[in-house]
């Protein structure tokens, strides 16, 4: 019997070994079809900022873009500069009584500015830091004076009580103050002199204290630090250092080029150079160049750029300040203005030169510069928009990170679906390449093109041309079992502008309102695992 | 229902057995409407065919029901008087010891849901889905306790100790999945609430197990015996479980380029979350046990006649399990073997067949049992057996 028993026991234990024996994942299919994108591509946002604006029924393309803006603080600075005045007595005074007056001196401060000679400037922003010290074993009022620095009409003094002090360890009393709106004459005491500022000390005892003595060894100073001091006004001469530069700027959108070629209608460039200084100015573009991401190079070409040019000194003052200008212009007769745009360049350098007084003080230490004061050098261009593409192959790379653990629930096959209302009059090709660490793993094309407004029709509801294209990427079972490995992806569109009757590329006008309305869908088939 | 067929065992106790030891194990599962090939899979595994979620999909009712109820139990019944003095009660009264755990799963959800769940939101574009009236409940607990048995009536109380491992109540009293005929748009509301508690913030209680029978244990007399068994009817208290509720409606129909390129992934589906009114905390609080009570008729085994009737009525407190009835009829085929055959209707399923035999050696039995034999959307398996000492 007792081994009856044992029998049916094993029998129940291999029937619990069998129900919970689970040889492989539980797992179905389902489909989806879920929204991703909607958006609506459109230039508003670059009306009436004056890159473009609408001309009938037509864009326009008008930009306007300064390469260079500076101003008066850009020109004339004083650097943070310390001024200091002290007293040391030569010999020992016994019994000092209190309240006695024992300094009373002018010191005249020489600013190191270079070749600029300043006489007057006001101050817009900084500050002065002023430093007293005190070694008198009695308070002592100290008393500091810039005789040239003004603000509404009132000299610049502070008064200091200074606590009692030592040789050793004087008393030491600081204080910042706000410079804005301050004038200060450089001028010197005749006024004729440039770069000179005064400094006034007077020290008295306190007048409650006791009687001392003021030995040899006791040092009365005090220091005042100019600190980031910026101008509204300066008049002086302005010095005649060059200033030579090299400014590089980044089109976008032109970086993202790969291939193709697009021809542009015919187009005015202007360059305009603006001195807001009453000084004389010499101006010289040196080279004006572009750089495609293929690498090529090329430069503008025109009487103008290499020479030097002069402008004369701006006139009036303040709110009635006239800058002078200079405009170049460059177009399809005195330069290669056509190729070098059509170049694609995305790398925009500009090498110049600009210098002050180019014939040395000739106004006499009369130069004037003041708050609304700029040189500038700015281009502008007007041009339908327009262009003939053909092949033009925008790229851009992006980082993906589309891991999936196949043990989980994870997507089998998926395809994007667009639904796209071009109104622009151009078609274009879309192809993904999807990478491991920038190496092609696969390629995938659209099963059709995103067709251009010129083969479609005329909405009579906004009157513009429009077409509408569904395109399908299908993403084959062998990327999607490497979407895990994959780590980027580059999207290419491939631009052409094709006459729908000839087959070839032509220039064509970009409507106004024109717009690319994008709907993307993704149909997924996935394997669930719970 | 299984527990009939322990007492029928019970029953057959050899009268000068001084103890018993049982052993009681049993695994099923069962549907309303979901196929037998459907669930399958997630017990033994494999790839759940289109097809036959097809065929589920088209057998279910707007309420569909789907449990599983696994368990393994071990009772002592001791030679020893819970006192010795003949005068009191107790002196019919012997010690029990009781061991065990269990599982208790039950999902009630609309066959929208289903739908969803199992071939995606592609084939319902255009169509509003109700994925609402949702119930999920899950319990997984052990439990030891000690208790007495009388000795002629082999009725039984046991005062069990329990630790609940897991434990799951959430419901989704709204829902609704729409997705536009142009499949651009996807609408999504969501009232819910859930609580779940795991391993790591584990719960403590108590539970009873009172197995009562009334009427006459002698089949010669013309009063039939009867069975009152209440199992697991206690309460645990969980420390730290974590609550979720959702309350909101969320539409989505893709971001803009610029949305894409600014916001991360987790940002979006936070959003989403934030649109559904989704909120997280922890909280403590009681959880009822998976109760069963069952009223069932007894069969005599000592009886000499060849052919008898059980039936009988079982129900949980769980909102996901309907009320269970179940009748039949034994045939003694021979002295040590009996068998029975009958129909059982509610818990997890419809309809369907059941089937037992139960062997009873001289001082062991044992008995198998299956509650799916044909018009089955499940499986079970029971084992019981019993050995005296």
């Amino acid at each position: 019997m007792k081994m009856t028993s044992m029998r049916s026991f094993g029998i129940l234990l291999v029937a619990l070994t069998l129900f919970s024996c689970k040889k492989e994942a539980t797992r179905w299919r389902t489909d989806w079809l879920l929204p991703v994108l909607h958006d609506t591509l459109t230039l508003n946002q670059y009306y009436n900022d004056s890159t473009l604006s609408i001309n009938g029924s037509q864009i326009d393309v008008n930009l306007s873009r300064t390469i260079l803006d500076l101003g008066l603080s850009d020109l004339i600075q004083i650097p943070d500069t310390t001024i200091a005045q002290q007293y040391q007595a030569n010999f020992t005074v016994n019994n000092v009584s209190p309240g006695f007056m024992f300094v009373n001196s002018i010191k005249t401060h020489e600013l190191d500015l270079g070749d600029i000679q300043l006489k007057k400037v006001r101050v817009s922003s900084g500050q002065i830091q002023l430093k007293v010290y005190n070694p008198l074993n009695t308070a002592v009022l100290y008393q500091i004076e810039l005789p040239g620095v003004l603000q509404n009409g009132q000299v610049f003094v502070q008064n200091y009580t200074v606590a009692p002090g030592t040789v050793q360890n004087p008393t030491i009393a600081t204080e910042t103050i706000n410079l804005s709106g301050y004038e200060i004459d450089l001028g010197g005491l005749q006024g004729l002199e440039f770069n000179q500022l005064q400094s006034k000390l007077t020290l008295k005892t306190d007048p409650n204290g006791q009687t001392v003595s003021i030995y040899n060894n006791q040092i009365f100073k005090f220091e005042a630090a100019f600190q980031n001091l910026r101008f509204d006004y300066a008049k002086g001469f302005f010095g005649a250092t060059v200033i030579a530069g090299q400014e590089q700027f980044n089109l976008p959108y032109l970086d993202l080029i790969t291939n193709g070629s697009i021809s542009l209608p015919d187009l005015d460039l202007g360059l305009q150079i603006e001195n807001g200084f009453k000084m004389a100015l010499r101006a010289q573009v040196e080279e004006l160049s572009a750089t495609n991401t293929q690498g090529q190079s090329v430069s503008l070409n025109a009487p103008s750029i290499g020479p030097s040019m002069y402008l004369a000194p701006a006139t009036g003052s303040w709110n009635t300040l006239q800058p002078s200008t200079l405009n170049l212009q460059f177009n399809q007769n005195n330069s290669n203005i056509k190729a070098y745009l059509e170049n694609l360049g995305a790398n925009q350098q500009v090498t110049y030169q600009l210098q002050p007084n180019p014939w040395g003080n000739t106004s006499a230490g009369h130069d004037e510069a003041f708050a609304n004061s700029r040189l500038r050098i700015k281009m502008n261009a007007q041009m339908p928009m327009a262009l003939q593409a053909d092949g033009l192959t925008l790229q851009d790379t992006f980082d993906i990170d589309l891991s999936q653990d196949l043990q989980k629930s994870h997507v089998t096959a998926a395809t994007l679906i667009l639904d796209a209302t071009n109104a622009f009059p151009f078609s274009c090709d879309i192809v993904l390449y999807f990478m491991k660490d920038g190496q092609v793993w696969h390629t995938v094309i659209a099963d059709a093109q995103l067709v251009s407004a010129l083969q479609g029709q005329v909405d009579p509801s906004d009157g513009l041309l429009k077409k509408k294209s569904k395109l399908k990427i299908v993403l084959p079972p062998a990327l999607v079992a490497d979407l895990q490995d994959l780590n980027q992806v580059a999207v290419s569109a491939n631009f052409a502008t094709t006459d729908p009757g000839t087959g070839l590329a032509v220039q064509q006008a970009v409507q106004a309102h024109a717009f690319l309305g994008l709907q993307l869908q993704l149909q997924l088939q996935t394997q669930i695992q719970p | 229902m299984r527990l009939l067929f322990l007492f029928l065992l019970l029953g057959a106790q050899l009268a000068q057995a001084q103890q018993a030891v049982l052993l009681d194990t049993y695994g099923t599962y069962n549907s309303t409407g979901v196929r037998r090939q459907v669930a399958d899979a997630f017990f033994y595994g494999g790839l759940i065919d289109s097809n036959e979620i097809s065929r589920s999909l088209s057998g279910l009712q707007k309420r569909n029901t789907f449990g599983l109820q696994m368990g393994l139990n071990a009772q002592w019944q001791t030679p020893w008087s819970v006192s010795k003095d003949a005068q009191k009660w107790g002196s019919s009264y012997k010690w029990v010891f009781n061991a065990g755990v269990q599982q208790y799963a039950g999902l009630q959800f609309s066959k929208d849901l289903f739908g969803l769940v199992f071939q995606g939101g592609l084939p319902y574009i255009g169509d509003t889905l109700d994925i609402g009236n949702l119930r999920a409940e899950a319990t997984t607990f052990s439990k030891i306790g000690i208790g007495f048995g009388n000795k002629a009536s082999q009725s039984t109380f046991v005062l069990n100790f329990v630790a609940v491992q897991r434990n799951l109540a959430a419901s989704l009293s709204k829902g609704s999945w729409y997705q536009t005929p142009s499949s651009a748009q996807i609408e999504l509301g969501l009232t819910g609430q859930a609580k779940f508690n795991r391993a790591s913030g584990q719960a403590y209680g108590l539970s009873l197990d009172i197995d009562y029978r009334f009427g006459s244990a002698d089949s010669t007399s013309n009063e039939q015996q009867f069975q009152l068994l209440i199992q697991n009817l206690g309460v645990a208290r969980a420390v730290q479980s974590t609550s979720y509720s959702l309350s909101g409606t969320l539409q989505y129909s893709g971001y803009s380029i610029a949305t894409w390129q600014q916001t991360s992934v987790e940002q979006l589906a936070q959003a989403f979350l934030d649109s559904l009114g989704f909120e997280q905390a922890l909280v403590s609080n009681w959880i009822l046990l998976p109760a069963q009570i069952q009223l069932s008729k007894i069969i005599d085994p000592e009886s000499q006649q060849r052919l008898a009737a059980y039936y009988g009525a079982q129900f949980m407190l769980r909102q996901t399990y309907t009320p269970l009835v179940y009748a039949g009829a034994q045939l003694k085929v021979k002295q040590f073997w009996r068998t029975g055959i009958g129909m059982a209707y509610g818990g997890f399923g419809g309809l369907r067949m059941q089937a037992y035999s139960a062997f009873q050696f001289k001082r062991s039995q044992l008995l198998l049992r299956s509650d799916n034999c044909t018009l089955r959307n499940g499986a079970s398996l029971y084992l019981q057996f019993r050995c005296d000492i």
